[in-house]
C-alpha cells in the first residue's frame, strides 16, 4: 500500500477518553483533527454536543463510546446511550460488547446487545470493542462472527483500558474473520507511526489512538530512512507479550503465557525489552 | 567598513580578535560560507580547517578558538540562544565544537556577530568585552584565579549586569585538558578541553551584550514554523513532561532499567541504588525551581538546594559520571561536587569517568591511591588537584586515556579517540555504539543519539539489538546533528521536530531555499569536513573503534550477554558515507559535496 500523510490520517480516530478530561482538551482535539483532517474524534458521550458544534460543516466525524469501558451493562442502557449520542451529534459509535456473556458463550445475549445498539444509533457506523485481552483466539473469532450478523460496520481490538491494546496478530485474525466487508479497528497502544503501518499490514482499516498528531507528525520521519521498519524482535508485537496476571482471568494469562513454550521464536525470547 | 544591517544573519560580523597584539578587527560574514556550512559549528569547522597548520599543538598560541552562533540565533525560533565553541582540542587531538545554553548566543548575535575568532596568545591575562559594535580586550588579572561564578559576577559588576559572560574557572587557566567554558554560571561548553585552550590564550572570559534585534528574512513563513514548532513541543510526551518535570535526570531509571547505566567504569551496566540517585529522587529532595536557556519551553534544566546553596543541576550525564561511575549513591554529594566542578570549569562527564577509570586502576592494583569505588572521602580534593594540576590531579586532568596508558592499562580507559564516553553502555546498543566509534570530535552521545530511537522509542523504537540499517540511521542522525549544530539549536528538540522542520525555521529566518534533504546535505559536507580535518591530523580507521570491554558481555541487567558487534556495521557506515576502506571520502564523494578543492 502506498500510504501518503493524508491516507494515514484518514484512517485514524484522534481519540480522547480519559475521565478527567476538560473541554479545553476537546477543542484542542477538534481542532486538531480539523488541521489534519482525521477521520474522528473519538470521545466521552458527554462530550459529544460540544465536538459536534466544533466539528459542523467539517470533514471530521464525531465517534462516541457506548457501555465504556467495560461493556458491562444492560443493553437497553447501551441503547439509550447510544441513541443520545447520536441525537446529539455522533456518526460513530464504538460500543463495548457484553464480554462476559461472549466468555459465557452465550452467543445470543452478545448478538442481541449489539443488534440492539445497532437498532438504536439510525445511520451511524456501529464498532464492535472485543476487548481482546480477555479473550482467547477463538472467542475473538467468534465475537467478530456475531458482531457481523448483528449488523455492526467494524470489529475494533480494545478499548485502551483493557489489559492489552491492539496486536498485529489480533488485527490479522479479525480481518481474516469477518473478511473485506467489513471494517477492522485497531486501538490501544497505538503511539507511534511504526505501529500504525503493523497494524494497516495486519488488515486494519482504521486506527484508534490518543497521539494521532505524533502519528501524522513522525510520519515525515518515514522518508529520511528504511531503518524505522526493520523487523523486531516478534515478542514485541506479539499479545503473549502483554499478558498481565494482575490484569486478567488466570486462564486467559495462561493461555497466552502457555502459547510462548510452543512458539518457534522461543529462542528470542530472552531479555526484557 | 560599514556597519552590517544584520537584517540578515549573513550580514553579521566576524571578529578577529588577536590575543598576541591586543587588537580586534570586524569582517563580513562570507556569504558563501553560510550558504555552505549555516553558522556555529559549520562556519567554525571551515575557518579551522582553513587555516590551522596540520598537527600543531592545540594548546599553542597557533591554536583558534571560534565562538559561533547561527543563523536562527536570537529569534523566535525555541531554544535558539546557545553558541558553540570550535577549536582543536587538547584531549582529543581531532576537530571539536562544544556548545552550551544559557544567553550568551542570544546576546552575541544582537551585537551582530556571526562569531568570534580568537587567535595568538595574551602576554597577561585578559577577556573580551563586546557591546554591541564596541570591542575592548580589558586586563582581566583581578578574576584571575577566581572561579567561574565569582569571575562571572565581577565582570557584571565591571561591564554591565545585562551582559552575558563566558569565562574558564582554574582549571582552565591551568590548561587541564577537562576545562570546561562556563556561562550563566552553570552551562558549560563542556567537553573536550575547550577551556584549556582559552586558558592557553590568556583569555579569562568573554563578555557580551547586545541590544540589537536579530531581524528576519521571512516574518510570516518564520512565525507559521515557529507556532508550529512550538505546537510540537507542547505535543510530545518528552518535552512537555518527563525533561520539565524530572530534567534530564528522567533518563537515570530508564537506562539502569535497560541495563546500560555503566556501573564502576562500565564493568556493570545496572547500579543498584540507580533509584536514589534518579530524577524521582531529585525532585523529591534537592529541586528548587526549572531553569530555561533562553527562548526554551523545555526548561529542563535544575536549580537544586545542596546545604543550604542554591546551585545549577545535576545533568543526568553528571549524576552518571561522579555517581554511578564511580559507584556512589549520594545524590547531595554528587550535586555538591557538580557544583564545584562548575566553580572550577570542569567538564564533569570526563572527570568522573577519568575518577573512575583511576578507581579501576587501583581496584586492580595498577594505580597505588586511595581510590575506592563508592567512597567519597578525598573526591572532592581531588577534584581540586585536578583544577589546580596537583599530584594525582595532574595525571587525571589529562584525561582517562593518558592515565590508563601511564599506568599500564589503557583498555581501562573508557573513552573514544580519548574523549571519554558518557552515560549509555554500548553493548546495550548497537546504533549508538557505531556513533561512539564514528564521532569526530571521539566518544560522544550528542553526534548521533540513537538513545531515542533505540531506547525510548522516538520517533519510533527500532530494536537496539539489530545492526542491519543501523549505519544508515546513524549517518542520518549524524548528518543532522552537524546542521543543528550549526544552527546551535538545542539537541532535544530532535525528540519533538523532524529534519523539514529544521530546514522550514532556517528557511523562515533567512530566505534560504532550502528543505530536509537540503539540510541534511549541508550536514554531510561538515561532518566529512570534520572528517578530513582529522585525517589530516593523522588520524585514521584505527581511530574508529571502542575500548576493548564492549567486546566482553555484560554479566547481568538489562543488557546482559551483549557485545557491540562493530565490525558488522563499520563497512557498511564507511561504504554508505562514501569513503574508501580506510575511512577516507573518495573523490567523488568530496565533488558531490562541493568540498573537492578543499
Amino acid at each position: 500500500m502506498d500510504l501518503t500523510v493524508e491516507r494515514l490520517a484518514k484512517m485514524i480516530d484522534h481519540t480522547e477518553l480519559k475521565p478527567e478530561t476538560k473541554r479545553e482538551k476537546i477543542k484542542q482535539l477538534c481542532e486538531e483533527a480539523l488541521t489534519y483532517h482525521f477521520a474522528t474524534v473519538c470521545i466521552n458521550p458527554v462530550h459529544v454536543q460540544y465536538a459536534a458544534e466544533l466539528l459542523k460543516d467539517s470533514d471530521v466525524k464525531v465517534c462516541c463510546v457506548i457501555g465504556f469501558p467495560f461493556g458491562a451493562t444492560m443493553s437497553s442502557v447501551k441503547a439509550f446511550e447510544a441513541r443520545e449520542a447520536v441525537k446529539l451529534g455522533a456518526q460513530e459509535v464504538d460500543m463495548v460488547m457484553n464480554i462476559g456473556a461472549l466468555r459465557d458463550k452465550n452467543n445470543d445475549l452478545v448478538r442481541s446487545d449489539i443488534e440492539t445498539v445497532v437498532g438504536a444509533s439510525g445511520s451511524a457506523h456501529i464498532k464492535v470493542i472485543l476487548e481482546t485481552g480477555f479473550l482467547t483466539d477463538d472467542e475473538k473469532k467468534q465475537a467478530c462472527v456475531l458482531a457481523k450478523e448483528a449488523g455492526a460496520h467494524f470489529v475494533k481490538t480494545s478499548t485502551g483500558f483493557g489489559p492489552m491494546g491492539a496486536t498485529p496478530h489480533d488485527v490479522k485474525l479479525m480481518r481474516e474473520t469477518v473478511g473485506a466487508s467489513m471494517g477492522v479497528k485497531a486501538a490501544g497502544g497505538i503511539r507511534t507511526f511504526k505501529d500504525a503501518l503493523r497494524m494497516i499490514e495486519a488488515g486494519a482499516d482504521r486506527l484508534g489512538s490518543s497521539s494521532g498528531v505524533a502519528l501524522i507528525e513522525d510520519f515525515r520521519w518515514a522518508q529520511y530512512s528504511d531503518a524505522w521498519t526493520q523487523p523486531d524482535k516478534p515478542c514485541w508485537t506479539c499479545p503473549s507479550r502483554q499478558a498481565n496476571l494482575a490484569k486478567q482471568p488466570k486462564e486467559i494469562y495462561l493461555y497466552y503465557k502457555q502459547r510462548c513454550l510452543t512458539c518457534p521464536d522461543r529462542d528470542q525470547n530472552i531479555f526484557n525489552d | 567598513m560599514s556597519k552590517p544591517s544584520s537584517d540578515q544573519y549573513s550580514d553579521a560580523w566576524i571578529l578577529h580578535v588577536s590575543l598576541s597584539d591586543r587588537t580586534v578587527r570586524r569582517e563580513p560574514f562570507p556569504h558563501s560560507l553560510f550558504t555552505n556550512f549555516l553558522g556555529g559549528r559549520g562556519l567554525g569547522v571551515k575557518l579551522l580547517y582553513d587555516r590551522l597548520a596540520a598537527r600543531l599543538d592545540p594548546l599553542s598560541p597557533d591554536n583558534l578558538l571560534v565562538f559561533a552562533v547561527g543563523p536562527v540565533t536570537a529569534t523566535a525560533v525555541p531554544t535558539s540562544g546557545r553558541f558553540a565553541v570550535i577549536t582543536k582540542s587538547p584531549l582529543t587531538g581531532t576537530i571539536f565544537d562544544s556548545n552550551a545554553g544559557g544567553s550568551f548566543g542570544a546576546h552575541l548575535r544582537r551585537a551582530g556577530y556571526a562569531a568570534i575568532m580568537f587567535e595568538g596568545r595574551s602576554s597577561s591575562p585578559v577577556y573580551l568585552w563586546l557591546n554591541n559594535d564596541n570591542a575592548e580586550i580589558h586586563d582581566a588579572s583581578n578574576v584571575w584565579g577566581t572561579d567561574t561564578r565569582l569571575t562571572t559576577r565581577r565582570l557584571l559588576d565591571e561591564t554591565d549586569s545585562q551582559a552575558q559572560v563566558a569565562c574558564i574557572g582554574p582549571a582552565g587557566e591551568n590548561r587541564v585538558k577537562l576545562a570546561a567554558i562556563i556561562t550563566d554560571e552553570h552551562r558549560a561548553a563542556g567537553r573536550g578541553g575547550v577551556g584549556a585552550v582559552m586558558g592557553s590564550k590568556n583569555l579569562k572570559a568573554v563578555v557580551v551584550h547586545g541590544t540589537g534585534k536579530a531581524a528576519v528574512s521571512n516574518e510570516q513563513a518564520l512565525n507559521k514554523a515557529v507556532e508550529r514548532a512550538r505546537r510540537l513541543i507542547k505535543k510530545n510526551a518528552v518535552t512537555d513532561k518527563s525533561l520539565p518535570v524530572y530534567g534530564t535526570a528522567v533518563l537515570v531509571s530508564v537506562i539502569n532499567e535497560h541495563g546500560m547505566l555503566p556501573t564502576y567504569n562500565f564493568q556493570e551496566g545496572t547500579f543498584n541504588d540507580a533509584e536514589g540517585v534518579s530524577g524521582e529522587k531529585l525532585l523529591e529532595r534537592l529541586y528548587v525551581r526549572q531553569y530555561h536557556c533562553y527562548g526554551c519551553p523545555i526548561g529542563c534544566g535544575r536549580i537544586s538546594r545542596v546545604h543550604g546553596e542554591e546551585v545549577g543541576g545535576p545533568e543526568y550525564e553528571t549524576i552518571w559520571a561522579l555517581g554511578p561511575q564511580c559507584g556512589i549513591n549520594d545524590l547531595e554529594w554528587i550535586a555538591a561536587a557538580n557544583h564545584r566542578c562548575n566553580l572550577l570549569g570542569i567538564d564533569t562527564i570526563s572527570m568522573g569517568s577519568t575518577i573512575g577509570c583511576a578507581m579501576e586502576l587501583a581496584q586492580k592494583g595498577k594505580l597505588s591511591a586511595p581510590l575506592r569505588f563508592g567512597q567519597t572521602d578525598g573526591i572532592f580534593e581531588l577534584i581540586d588537584d585536578v583544577a589546580f594540576g596537583r599530584g594525582l590531579g595532574a595525571e587525571l586532568g589529562e584525561g582517562s586515556r593518558a592515565t590508563a596508558l601511564r599506568h599500564g592499562a589503557p583498555e581501562l580507559a573508557m573513552q573514544v579517540k580519548g574523549l571519554e564516553i558518557p552515560a549509555y553502555d554500548p553493548r546495550g546498543v548497537q546504533g549508538h555504539a557505531l556513533g561512539y566509534a564514528t564521532s569526530n570530535r571521539g566518544g560522544c552521545h550528542l553526534r548521533s543519539y540513537l538513545i531515542g530511537p533505540e531506547i525510548m522509542g522516538v520517533p519510533v523504537i527500532v530494536d537496539r539489538d539489530r545492526t542491519e540499517g543501523k549505519p544508515s540511521l546513524v549517518i542520518l542522525y549524524q548528518n543532522l546533528s552537524a546542521s543543528m549544530d550549526s544552527l546551535v539549536l538545542c539537541r532535544f528538540t530532535n525528540f519533538a521536530w523532524t529534519v523539514d522542520d529544521y530546514a522550514d525555521l532556517l528557511a523562515g529566518c533567512t530566505g534560504l531555499q532550502i528543505d530536509g534533504p537540503g539540510l541534511l546535505a549541508l550536514g554531510e559536507r561538515i561532518w566529512n569536513l570534520e572528517r578530513l580535518f582529522n585525517l589530516r591530523e593523522g588520524l585514521s580507521s584505527r581511530d574508529d573503534k571502542l575500548p576493548p570491554r564492549f567486546s566482553t558481555p555484560l554479566p547481568e541487567g538489562g543488557s546482559r550477554n551483549r557485545v557491540v558487534n562493530l565490525e558488522e556495521m563499520l563497512p557498511k557506515y564507511y561504504a554508505l558515507r562514501g569513503w574508501d576502506k580506510e575511512g577516507r571520502p573518495t573523490k567523488e564523494r568530496l565533488k558531490r559535496l562541493g568540498l573537492a578543492k578543499v
